[in-house]
Parts: C-alpha cells; sequence; structure tokens
C-alpha cells in the first residue's frame, strides 16, 4: 500500500495551496482529484477554437508587483510563476437605486479614483466615502493582526490599535453603513460586490465585506493570462516539481481509521496509508458519507443541523463565444453587474424564489481585460447568477436541456434590454452550466460553490476565532469554501495555506509525543 | 486614523463586547441545533448523478438485423433509468476483446424520449478488417452486458446558436445522430427543420431507409434526400454532396451539420467554403483520429513504422508496454489491456488528459483541441497522440 505523510483531497485552490505548503514542510505528500483536470471551479473548457474560462472573474488580494497582496505572497512563496492581467475597472452596474431611479455607474479601481468618482455620482459623499475607508483599513489592519496573533490576541492591543473595528466587526454591513451615515445611493452603489460573497448586506458580517471590499479597491483585480486553468495547472507543476505525487481521476471514497485517528484514504485507485488527510470537500459530504458515522462528534451534527441547508450561492453560469470583436458588440466594460434593483436583500429573495423572479446577473466579457483571450475578431462573454434548491432540485431530466436554456434567453434579454448589447447571432459556441454542472464537477452540496453563507452568526471571524473548535476529527481537516474564511479564489487559496499549517503542527505534536 | 471614531450601537463599549462575544453567539447557535444524523444527499447532486453518472451498464434487450449492420437496442442493468441526452450525443462503449480493452464511441440513434423508459439504440456498420465492428456484429447478442460512458458530445443542435433550419449532411453510418435528430423532432423535443442530404453508394446501401421516410412522411419538419454515388434512379440525387446540392434544397438562412466517414469530410472542405458559411453556421461531429498519420502536415517520417516503449503510470502502478509509431499512444494502452480513460478517441472530450513526463509525440492539427496550459505544461491527449520515441506517461484512473 502506498505510504504518504499527508494526502490532499481534491486539487481546488484550496487543496492546490494545502499541497503545496506540506510538500513546501518537507512531508511528503500525495495530492488527490477526482476530476481528470485540477482545479475544481479552477480550471477551463475547450469548444471549437475557443477556451473558456468557468469561474474566475477577478482574482483579489493579488496586487501587483510593487504593491502585493497576500495570495501573490502565497504564490511567490509557493514558487508559482504565470503571467496576469490587470481588471482595470471595478465594476459598472445597472440597476435601480433603492429610490426606483436608475442607475448605471462605472467605478474604477484605486482608493483615491473610487472616491472620486463617488463624488461624480453622489455629491457630497466624499467625507463619509473617506472615513469608510479609513474604517476599511483599520479592519484590515486588525483582520491581520489577529490572524499573526494565531489566536492569542491581545485584547488591550485590539481595544488601542483597532478600536473601530472592535467596534463595527459584529455588525452587518448594513447597520455599518447606516451608522456612518453614508448616503443611501453611495450605499445602493457599494453594494455590489455582495454577490461575491453570497449574503446579502443586513446578514453580511462588516468585517467580512470590508476585507473583500477594500482589496478589489485597493489593489485593482486580476486575471491569468490564459484561464484559470493556468494557475491550476502551474500549481500542480510546481507541486511536482518540489517532489509532491498527483493521481488524476482518484476519488476519496472513504477514510479509514484507526481507533478515532485517521489512517488512510479508500479510492477507486486502491488504499493509501497515511497520517494527514487535508480534503477540499464540503464537511457535510465528508460526514454523510465518506467516515463512520460513530466518529463524528455530537457538536459536528449539532453544526451541520445549525446550518441546515443554508448553502451559499448555487451557481448558473452561460458561456457565449461569439464570432466578433467586443467593439462591434458595443461592449466597453470587463464586469457589468446587472440587477433589479440596488437592495441586496430584496435581489437575494428574488433569486432564492427561482427564475422567474430572478433578474441579477454578472456580464463579463474577458477580452476587455485581456485581448488575446479568444481569436482576433471574436470575444467570450458570459453571465453569472445563482438557483434556487427547491427548482433545481425538483427540475426533472427531461425538462433539464430547456429549462436552463430557457433561462440564459432571458438572462441574454435582460443584458439586451438594460446596455443595448445583443449577442444573439453571433454565438459561435456556447454552454450553460446550472446548479447540477456544479454538483457534478466539484461534487459540493447543491452545487453551491461558495460553501455555507457566511451569515449572521457564522461569519468569516466567528468562523475564524473558532478554528479549534470546529472539525475535531484527528488527522482530517475540511479545507475549501466550506472553511472558516468563506468563497472565492483568493479565501480559499489562503485557507489551504492556513489549514496546511495547522495540519503541520499537530503532525509535529503527534511526533512529539510519539518519542 | 487617530481621529476615525466610528459607532454602531448606542454605547462603543457594548459593540467590543460584542465583538469579543462572536464566538459564544456562534457556540450557542450551534447548540441550541439538534444533533441529526448527517445525511449528506442533497438533491441536486442526486439530479446530477442521475444525469452524468461514471458509467453505464448496458444490457442487449434485442437486435435489428440491418444490410451490413446491425442496431442493439440497450436497455440498463436492472431496469435502471438511463440518463436524458441530447439527439446527436454519443456514448462510448468499454469492449474487452482478447486482453485488449478497447474504446469505440457511437451515435445515439433513438429519440431522447426512449431514455425516459430506459432505452437507448446505437447501430454498428460492418467494417472489414477494423478491429471492433465486425466483433460487436458477429459475437454479441442478446442479454449481453456491456459497459459504457453516459451520453456526451456536442454535436447537437442549440437554439440560441444554430439557425431554424439545419440541412444536414451524412454519409453511410453518419446518419445516426441525424436519426436521434429527426425522431427527436418528431416527439416534439427539439424544435428545428432538418433537411437531411444523406449520401450512399447505391440505394441497397442506405442505412434506416424506412424509418427515414416514414418520419418524412408524419414530420413536416423533416426531409430526406437521398444521394446516390454509384447509381443513377429517379427520385434519388446522384454523385456526391456538393456546394451545388446543398443549395438546391436549401432555404434563405440556414445552418449546416456534417456527420460521416473521413473521406467526405475532406471531399466536402472546399465544397462548404463555396457556401461561404460563418465558422458559427458550421458543425461537425468529430471523427475517429486518423489511421495515417505519416499523411498529416508535420509529421516526422523517420518514425514511421518504429516501435517504442511507453512507461505508463497509473496512481501507484508502474508498466512499461510496446507501442507502434503508427497508432496513437491510446492503442498502445487499450493493448496492453489498462484501465484507461477515454471516451471520444478525436482529442475533443479530453478524457483521457495524461501527462507527458518523458519524451515526444505528433498530434494531427485536426486533432489540436488542447487547453493553453495542458499544451503548455506538457499534457497530451493520448486518443490522438502518436509516439515519436519512448515515452513515459501518467494516466488517470478510471471509475467502472
Amino acid at each position: 500500500m502506498p505510504k504518504y505523510d499527508v494526502v490532499v483531497v481534491g486539487a481546488g485552490n484550496a487543496g492546490l495551496s494545502a499541497a503545496l505548503q506540506c510538500q513546501l514542510a518537507g512531508r511528503k505528500t500525495l495530492l488527490i482529484e477526482k476530476h481528470n483536470v485540477p482545479g475544481g471551479a479552477a480550471t477551463s473548457f475547450v469548444r471549437g477554437r475557443f477556451e473558456i474560462e468557468p469561474s474566475l472573474h477577478e482574482l483579489c488580494d493579488f496586487g501587483p508587483e510593487d504593491n502585493p497582496g497576500d495570495v501573490r505572497n502565497i504564490l511567490d512563496g509557493y514558487g508559482v510563476k504565470l503571467d496576469w492581467y490587470e481588471c482595470k475597472d471595478c465594476f459598472r452596474i445597472v440597476s435601480k437605486y433603492s429610490d426606483g431611479s436608475p442607475m448605471d455607474v462605472t467605478m474604477p479601481s484605486g482608493i483615491e479614483n473610487f472616491i472620486n468618482k463617488m463624488e461624480e455620482y453622489v455629491p457630497g459623499s466624499r467625507e463619509k466615502m473617506t472615513t469608510l475607508f479609513d474604517l476599511f483599513q483599520e479592519v484590515l489592519d486588525g483582520i491581520a493582526y489577529i490572524t499573526a496573533s494565531k489566536g492569542h490576541a491581545d485584547s488591550k492591543v485590539l481595544q488601542a490599535d483597532y478600536p473601530n473595528m472592535l467596534r463595527t466587526g459584529a455588525y452587518s454591513t448594513k447597520k455599518v453603513f447606516d451608522a456612518l451615515k453614508l448616503p443611501q445611493k453611495c450605499q445602493d452603489i457599494l453594494s455590489t460586490y455582495w454577490s461575491y460573497l453570497g449574503v446579502d448586506m443586513e446578514h453580511l458580517a462588516f468585517i467580512h465585506y470590508a476585507a473583500m471590499v477594500h482589496k478589489y479597491i485597493s489593489r485593482s483585480a486580476y486575471i491569468p493570462a490564459h484561464t484559470s486553468h493556468q494557475l491550476s495547472t502551474a500549481m500542480v507543476e510546481r507541486f511536482r516539481e518540489l517532489g509532491g505525487d498527483v493521481w488524476f481521476n482518484c476519488r476519496a471514497e472513504e477514510f479509514l481509521f484507526n481507533g478515532d485517528r485517521l489512517c488512510g484514504v479508500r479510492t477507486n485507485l486502491g488504499d493509501i496509508e497515511c497520517n494527514y488527510v487535508l480534503a477540499n470537500i464540503n464537511p457535510d459530504i465528508i460526514y454523510g458519507k465518506m467516515m463512520p458515522k460513530d466518529l463524528i462528534p455530537e457538536r459536528e451534527k449539532k453544526l451541520s443541523a445549525a446550518r441546515g441547508r443554508i448553502m451559499g450561492g448555487r451557481m448558473f453560469t452561460a458561456y457565449f463565444c461569439l464570432d466578433v470583436s467586443p467593439e462591434e458588440l458595443g461592449i466597453k466594460d470587463y464586469s457589468i453587474f446587472l440587477s433589479g434593483t440596488a437592495d441586496s436583500a430584496v435581489e437575494y429573495q428574488n433569486i432564492l424564489k427561482g427564475t422567474k423572479s430572478n433578474e441579477y446577473s454578472i456580464f463579463l466579457c474577458y477580452n476587455i481585460a485581456n485581448p488575446e483571450f479568444s481569436p482576433e475578431g471574436t470575444c467570450v462573454c458570459s453571465f453569472t447568477t445563482f438557483g434556487a434548491p427547491d427548482e433545481w432540485g425538483e427540475l426533472k431530466q427531461a425538462d433539464y436541456f430547456k429549462f436552463k436554456t430557457d433561462f440564459a434567453k432571458k438572462i441574454l434579454k435582460n443584458l439586451k434590454d438594460k446596455t443595448g448589447i445583443d449577442l444573439v447571432g453571433h454565438i459561435e459556441e456556447m454552454e450553460i452550466a446550472s446548479p447540477w454542472t456544479f454538483a457534478r464537477f466539484l461534487g459540493v452540496p447543491e452545487g453551491s460553490v461558495y460553501g455555507y453563507e457566511t451569515r449572521d452568526w457564522d461569519g468569516m471571524m466567528a468562523r475564524m476565532m473558532m478554528l479549534g473548535a470546529d472539525y475535531p476529527i484527528k488527522g482530517l481537516r475540511p479545507i475549501g469554501a466550506a472553511g472558516p474564511r468563506g468563497d472565492g479564489y483568493s479565501a480559499t487559496i489562503i485557507c489551504g495555506q492556513l489549514m496546511a499549517a495547522n495540519a503541520l503542527k499537530d503532525l509535529k505534536e503527534w511526533e512529539g509525543g510519539n518519542k | 486614523m487617530s481621529d476615525l471614531n466610528v459607532k454602531v450601537g448606542l454605547i462603543g463599549k457594548f459593540d467590543m463586547l460584542k465583538f469579543k462575544n462572536m464566538s459564544k453567539v456562534r457556540e450557542k447557535a450551534i447548540q441550541a441545533a439538534p444533533a441529526k444524523e448527517i445525511s449528506g444527499v442533497f438533491p441536486i447532486n442526486e439530479n446530477a448523478k442521475a444525469l452524468h453518472p461514471d458509467f453505464l451498464e448496458l444490457e442487449i434487450e434485442s437486435i435489428i438485423e440491418r444490410n451490413a449492420a446491425k442496431t442493439f437496442v440497450l436497455k440498463g442493468v436492472n431496469g435502471k433509468p438511463l440518463p436524458y441526452f441530447r439527439a446527436g450525443q454519443y456514448i462510448s462503449l468499454k469492449l474487452p476483446m482478447d486482453g485488449s480493452l478497447v474504446t469505440r464511441s457511437y451515435s445515439l440513434c433513438s429519440s431522447p424520449k426512449e431514455a425516459l423508459s430506459g432505452k437507448y439504440a446505437i447501430t454498428v456498420r460492418a467494417n472489414p478488417g477494423g478491429f471492433v465492428a465486425d466483433r460487436l456484429l458477429s459475437e454479441k447478442k442478446i442479454g449481453d452486458r456491456i459497459i459504457a460512458s453516459a451520453p456526451q458530445g456536442f454535436f447537437y443542435y442549440e437554439d440560441l446558436r444554430d439557425k431554424k433550419q439545419v440541412i444536414g449532411l451524412a454519409g453511410g453510418s453518419g446518419i445516426t445522430p441525424f436519426l436521434s435528430m429527426a425522431r427527436a423532432i418528431c416527439d416534439g423535443i427539439e424544435d428545428f427543420e432538418l433537411t437531411l442530404l444523406y449520401g450512399s453508394r447505391t440505394e441497397a446501401d442506405i442505412l434506416f431507409r424506412g424509418e427515414l421516410d416514414e418520419i418524412a412522411r408524419v414530420c413536416p419538419k423533416f426531409k430526406v434526400v437521398h444521394v446516390l454515388s454509384d447509381e443513377e434512379k429517379e427520385g434519388f440525387e446522384h454523385g456526391f454532396i456538393t456546394a451545388e446540392l446543398i443549395g438546391k434544397y436549401a432555404p434563405g438562412e440556414y445552418s449546416v451539420f456534417l456527420c460521416g466517414p473521413e473521406a467526405m469530410y475532406k471531399f466536402l472542405k472546399p465544397e462548404i467554403e463555396k457556401l461561404g458559411l460563418p465558422e458559427r453556421l458550421f458543425r461537425r461531429k468529430l471523427i475517429d483520429v486518423t489511421k495515417t498519420p505519416w499523411e498529416c502536415e508535420g509529421y516526422p517520417q523517420e518514425v514511421k513504422g518504429k516501435q517504442f516503449t511507453i512507461t505508463v503510470r497509473q496512481g501507484p502502478q508502474e508498466c512499461s508496454i510496446p507501442a507502434n509509431a503508427d497508432e496513437p499512444v491510446l492503442v498502445a494502452i487499450e493493448r496492453a489491456g489498462i484501465k484507461a480513460p477515454s471516451r471520444c478517441r478525436a482529442g475533443e472530450c479530453g478524457w483521457c488528459r495524461s501527462r507527458l513526463l518523458v519524451g515526444t509525440v505528433f498530434i494531427p492539427q485536426e486533432n489540436e483541441m488542447r487547453r493553453w496550459a495542458d499544451v503548455h505544461y506538457g499534457y497530451i491527449h493520448p486518443c490522438c497522440s502518436f509516439p515519436t520515441s519512448d515515452l513515459t506517461i501518467e494516466i488517470p484512473g478510471e471509475f467502472f
């Protein structure tokens, strides 16, 4: 039987990151992936003369070389190198303000630019916006302090240096905006990114929102030159270079235990002996299907029940490869957020009700950020929105293809009505991925790539504070979007590193104890 | 930032307490929930698994004898329902033969409607000298079981992309996906108008003559024009399918779908160009990789006929196998009886994607459909990569 120190199950962003971290620390590491390509959502697919990016909109917390974010630092630390394109504007949003008036704004990257632009759209907002960005900065610094203190943050330091973070951190974003007396129109524009976290502004912890938005605006966003498959493959190849083993089409069926400690993994390629598993798998799947029931602590069952069926965004994406250039289609923006209203709570409820009431989508044209994304005179666009759990759960196979095409048609029409951009008549290749598709390729519950909703009591900071309490199975740690940092490329890359560091610590302690 | 002073609640002190208490609040919410067994079962995931199972176990329910061909009607073992599909898709069979484990893909020729009652049909045509087709025809009998992939492939109608009028160009057994489309139109599953130009040698060689004529009779959206190359007869077009012939039957705006043997693709290439269609209005079903790689542009002629050794790694296993320069890497792997993934055998589906660790291969331009990073980092599709040296490759696992 092959034997490894660590087996990383699932080569998604978190798995790739964890595998690199373990191998770099000198642990004999095996990375297994149930699909035949790495990356999970960070992959690509080919249709005709096009290669399509399935999931990455904008990698945040990466930043330029002279102002690197955490993710750039992590990848540099791993020795992963590839070419990137910057997404220069933050976003355009075409929607309605809360007062019902039409909204069509384009926001640039860079804090100063962002505040200036906001002043143009919402005269008199400069002072409040400046305060908001100061608060963002304090929150970021505070999180950095807490993370560096590894669970031993000094409350005196927190009170002295990060009082505003402490005072705002436990509240929802909406509450903090109101407390700041931020003009409603500013709030409407600022709510745009809510869908990247999958929680509306009334339930999204300010601390989480602040960390993400500040990173997007201050450091801009990036995409790999050749889709996120380039990122995943570069990570796999670096891992190999460091001596790691990778098995594709290898699915973990069951975790094996010796007493209450993990000792191996059963897969379609046979059993593997190991001391530790970092599983890029949703904990409900691990506990529900992959390990002995009697080893699951009561608290873990309660944690699962407390979350109920509250999964984050169940993805629906439609990809279109067009045989004309963006200019010919009148596309100028990299990303356009389209919604019925800027009120995220209303939008989210409409999404959960189903395709009929869902007016939400994010339109992307990859060629705007990367002119070489597809052959000359063509472009690739996508729409991203979310599915409702009951609708996609109850849907029958015989209705499936038509149902998803009809939804895509509605989204295409919505773009045309709101921006005049009409893709129909130029579509050379297309593909529609529904929550079924994401469930199929990623194995995530309900096709939710966001893990559990990071809302209210189960927000990012609360999870981070309880890292030691959740998932106490010896030798097995779940990683990924369901983990403490929540969803997204940067969050999962960071999560993989963080959880691998904890696993390495455990291994060291056990070895010490065994001596 | 010393002047920054944000308060959300009425008294700042409570806010701090609230921050510190976040973990307590969370623990309270967790403890308040019941300790229910975790099922790990989600309806959306069950749906996805039913539509896209790892593989299918099929049983031959009946066999319809045709002229130099047979239609195998397949059902799920133990009466299990079969995944729905889009008319034009194929399944890929895994066939053990004399110690080899070979893959062959066949378009489903039945209507998707039949899948709902657990039935698929494929049609296999005699292919003298071929390794698989004739064995299937002579050996397979009712009750035999076959492992297959779920339906897949991109050769289907998409109303957002294609014109409402489709001109289908079929040659020989390339008729099968069109028969499925015609049946789907007839069953009201697909909504487009299909005019099929179907090339055969003689009237006697026409596959599914009766079925096609019957669908055309009852379904006004489907027309079939038989084109005979070796026979001149009334009621039939004579010769090959040309741009001129397409023009004769084509309405104002149309998409062209093509499925036929390699020779037909070569002949039709310049004819299609004459039509001046944008690429988006021309779709073709991919066909097996060439059997004569040395005729391809860029082939290193000096390796023709040479023997090489391939070291194959799969998970913890490693073995060395002989390989022929004139055959794709996949054929060598299949011949060795290795349970290796492969489905389309045309470079399209990417299921056989493998890491080339040592050595070089030749890939015909026709079949070059790899992702950018796969080309850059040394991943190949063994189904359409010909060895040009000794190789070491790492192949993925399989699930059947």
